[in-house]
């Protein structure tokens, strides 16, 4: 029955991907769409986000059949908790395609706070004392971070008010007054949400809940948090900051940028070194890859802006595999303990194969996609003349790169410890993986002419023009 | 009438430092959304607008009577001990409260253009009850001192918007009542979670996660 129910759900989810796929083709030929009285926007950057979502969700859904299957039979879960995990799955992917969508920043707040109290309960999940520490932490965070979003909101709304008498939260209305703004009021205003959201989105150093969270959550899902929740957090900053950029021009908004996106990439680097927990790994290179996205906004030149969109879209499909991997280990060796991993090539093939070409996307190895959107970010480092960011980038990406190929030859190599079984690996987990990879490795390769000027689109939104 | 109840909005948020047991605590949130509560009456009598007088009745019956009547039954429920557990002690906590009521007003001076002096008032009272509330958050101990600071918070965010000339859009604002109630829902849930399961509502002993 919950297999069934699961079948349906990857079924609709596969649905939407098509529907998220024409949007993406129709909206990046320059076909903006505003429909019921402007509280919904739909333009390039929606279209890409709604895009990284269906894609990621329809895997994570597909990915969910055996895993919630394999939880049941391992008597993990009951059959009415798996239940409420197809709805729950439902409610938060609902709320993460709402964010996109919505034109109103109140709203557009509110969308992301349901973000948060939906998927607390998938991170509390298993009702463990680690995880009802990492939901509650998350929680609590998160909370306080959206809070600081929304005083930064209402300081927009008041530059707004009193600058032009509109009485408006529509982000279409800041942004067409955004010259008439005082620029002081604008810049706290964005410290506000750079700091609230930034905490949403993962960027250090208000990243903490984040490694919790991801570690905790069922693995689907924690596909899902990392591949697209940071980035709905971190689209919210992007349309506050075109408006900023607009406002007090672009130095202001991308140096913090910069700032917040070196930051994480050496936090992440730190911790990645040390780690002794997969899922923590693969948290903490969210952290790095959310740093190396907001890098690409900071560089602020339109080959870095497009390196950092395909980036986004790279990040979200790549970390998507390895988290589905590392779920699967987690299940068959019992622990997330990078100690008591070895030998997955032997005891899961496919997922082993699998997670070897993620970790390999994930490192940005040629001809994986990251390599070419990372390629992009460094070559416009060292073209826009920032040369210190450039040597600084590619000195942690190769740290960053080594540490995770020895974590994983560690785990994805050698002796499988001697209790270890070789479970079966079940349709589901086959074709998330299949079109993860196609993703993975197409896009390393070229570009398909659609996708090039859906991100073309977005760039010249992101720079206001 | 507005002055005395920012007045004592800022009196009942600064004495929120002093406070070491949960009750009083929760008091002193109803207090200060009753003074919300009432501010917003005030705007809607003057202005003779409905959506206020909506909101005002939304604050009252929300964030006076059953938000706090939902903290009574849980404490009720989960018997814990009355003691909010201070990471700093009351007079430290006053001192740091009284710097925050500082920059909270050279914030809101810097924002406000110099003869609004009601706006740079209610801004600054609005800053000072939101720091306040992310400072408890961090320097108490019991998961529910925890979530008080957030509402605190969240009534400082509510005293900014009526900052706003014409306040915030009127769907807007019923909407964050709605999600502020979900949260505190939530929150509640998961402190239960956590009594059930630590047997304690100590933030300070959930550390199984580092690194």
């Amino acid at each position: 029955m919950v297999k069934r129910l699961g079948a349906i759900n990857s079924a609709f989810y596969f649905i939407v991907w098509l529907a998220a796929l024409y949007l993406l083709a129709t909206v990046g030929a320059g076909n903006l769409k505003i429909f019921w009285g402007n509280l919904f926007y739909i333009d390039a950057l929606s279209a890409l986000l709604i895009f990284t979502t269906a894609t990621v969700t329809f895997a994570a859904a597909l990915f969910s059949v055996s895993y919630i299957a394999t939880d049941l039979a391992q008597t993990k879960i009951s059959a009415k908790k798996a239940l409420l995990y197809y709805l729950l799955f439902n409610l938060f992917a609902a709320a993460m395609f709402l964010v996109p969508l919505i034109n109103n920043l109140g709203f557009l707040w509110m969308a992301i706070e349901l973000t948060t109290l939906i998927s607390s309960f998938l991170v509390g999940f298993y009702n463990t004392r680690h995880s009802v520490e990492a939901a509650w932490k998350y929680l609590i965070i998160c909370s306080v971070g959206i809070t600081l979003a929304l005083f930064g909101a209402i300081l927009f709304t008041f530059a707004l008010a009193t600058a032009t008498g509109i009485k408006s939260l529509n982000w279409t209305d800041l942004l067409a007054a955004a010259n008439t703004l005082n620029p002081d009021v604008i810049k706290v205003a964005f410290l506000f949400i750079l700091v609230g959201y930034g905490t949403k989105a993962g960027l250090a150093p208000m990243h903490t809940w984040l490694p919790d969270a991801h570690s905790q959550a069922v693995s689907p899902v924690s596909a899902m948090l990392s591949g697209v929740l940071l980035k709905c957090s971190l689209y919210a900053i992007l349309r506050y900051g075109i408006v900023v950029a607009k406002c007090c021009g672009f130095p202001f908004y991308t140096n913090l940028m910069l700032i917040f996106g070196l930051l994480s990439l050496a936090i992440a680097c730190i911790f990645i070194i040390t780690q002794r927990d997969l899922k923590r790994l693969l948290a903490y290179s969210s952290v790095e890859h959310l740093g190396l996205i907001a890098i690409g906004i900071g560089l602020n030149s339109p080959l870095a802006l497009f390196g950092a969109m395909l980036h986004f879209f790279n990040h979200a499909v790549s970390k998507a595999l390895m988290f589905f991997g590392a779920g699967r280990v987690a299940q068959a060796y019992g622990t997330h303990d990078l100690s008591k991993i070895s030998g997955v090539t032997r005891t899961l093939p496919v997922t082993g194969f699998a997670m070897l070409a993620g970790i390999f996307a994930l490192v940005g190895f040629p001809p994986c996609s990251i390599f070419i959107s990372e390629f992009y970010l460094v070559s416009a480092a060292f073209v826009g003349g920032h040369f210190l960011v450039g040597i600084l980038l590619l000195g942690l990406l190769a740290v960053i790169g080594g540490a995770l190929l020895y974590h994983f030859g560690k785990v994805l190599f050698g002796k499988p410890p001697e209790e270890t079984v070789s479970p079966s690996e079940p349709l589901g987990g086959w074709l998330s993986y299949g079109f993860l990879l196609i993703f993975i490795t197409g896009l390393g390769i070229f570009i398909p002419a659609g996708l090039r000027q859906s991100l073309d689109a977005v760039v010249t939104i992101l720079r206001g023009q | 009438m507005t002055w005395l109840l920012l007045f004592a909005i800022l009196l009942i948020t600064a004495e929120t430092a002093l406070v070491t047991r949960f009750p009083a605590l929760l008091r002193n949130f109803r207090y200060q959304s009753l003074c919300l509560a009432l501010l917003t009456l005030l705007a809607a009598y003057r202005e003779g607008s409905i959506e206020l007088y909506i909101i005002a009745g939304l604050l009252f019956s929300l964030k006076v009577l059953l938000i706090p009547h939902l903290f009574d039954v849980l404490i009720k429920r989960i018997g814990s001990s009355d003691h909010l557990g201070l990471f700093l002690n009351a007079q430290v906590s006053l001192l740091i409260v009284i710097v925050l009521g500082l920059i909270s007003w050279y914030f809101a001076s810097s924002v406000v253009a110099a003869p609004a002096y009601l706006q740079q008032l209610t801004l600054s009272a609005a800053c000072f009850v939101m720091l306040t509330g992310i400072f408890l958050m961090v320097s108490r101990i019991k998961a529910l001192a925890q979530v008080i600071g957030l509402l605190l918070t969240e009534n400082g965010i509510f005293l900014a918007a009526t900052v706003i000339p014409g306040g915030m859009p009127f769907f807007v604002e019923i909407a964050l009542f709605f999600d502020i109630l979900v949260s505190v829902m939530i929150l509640g849930l998961f402190i239960y979670r956590i009594n059930a399961i630590f047997t304690h509502i100590d933030v300070s002993k959930l550390s199984g996660l580092r690194g």
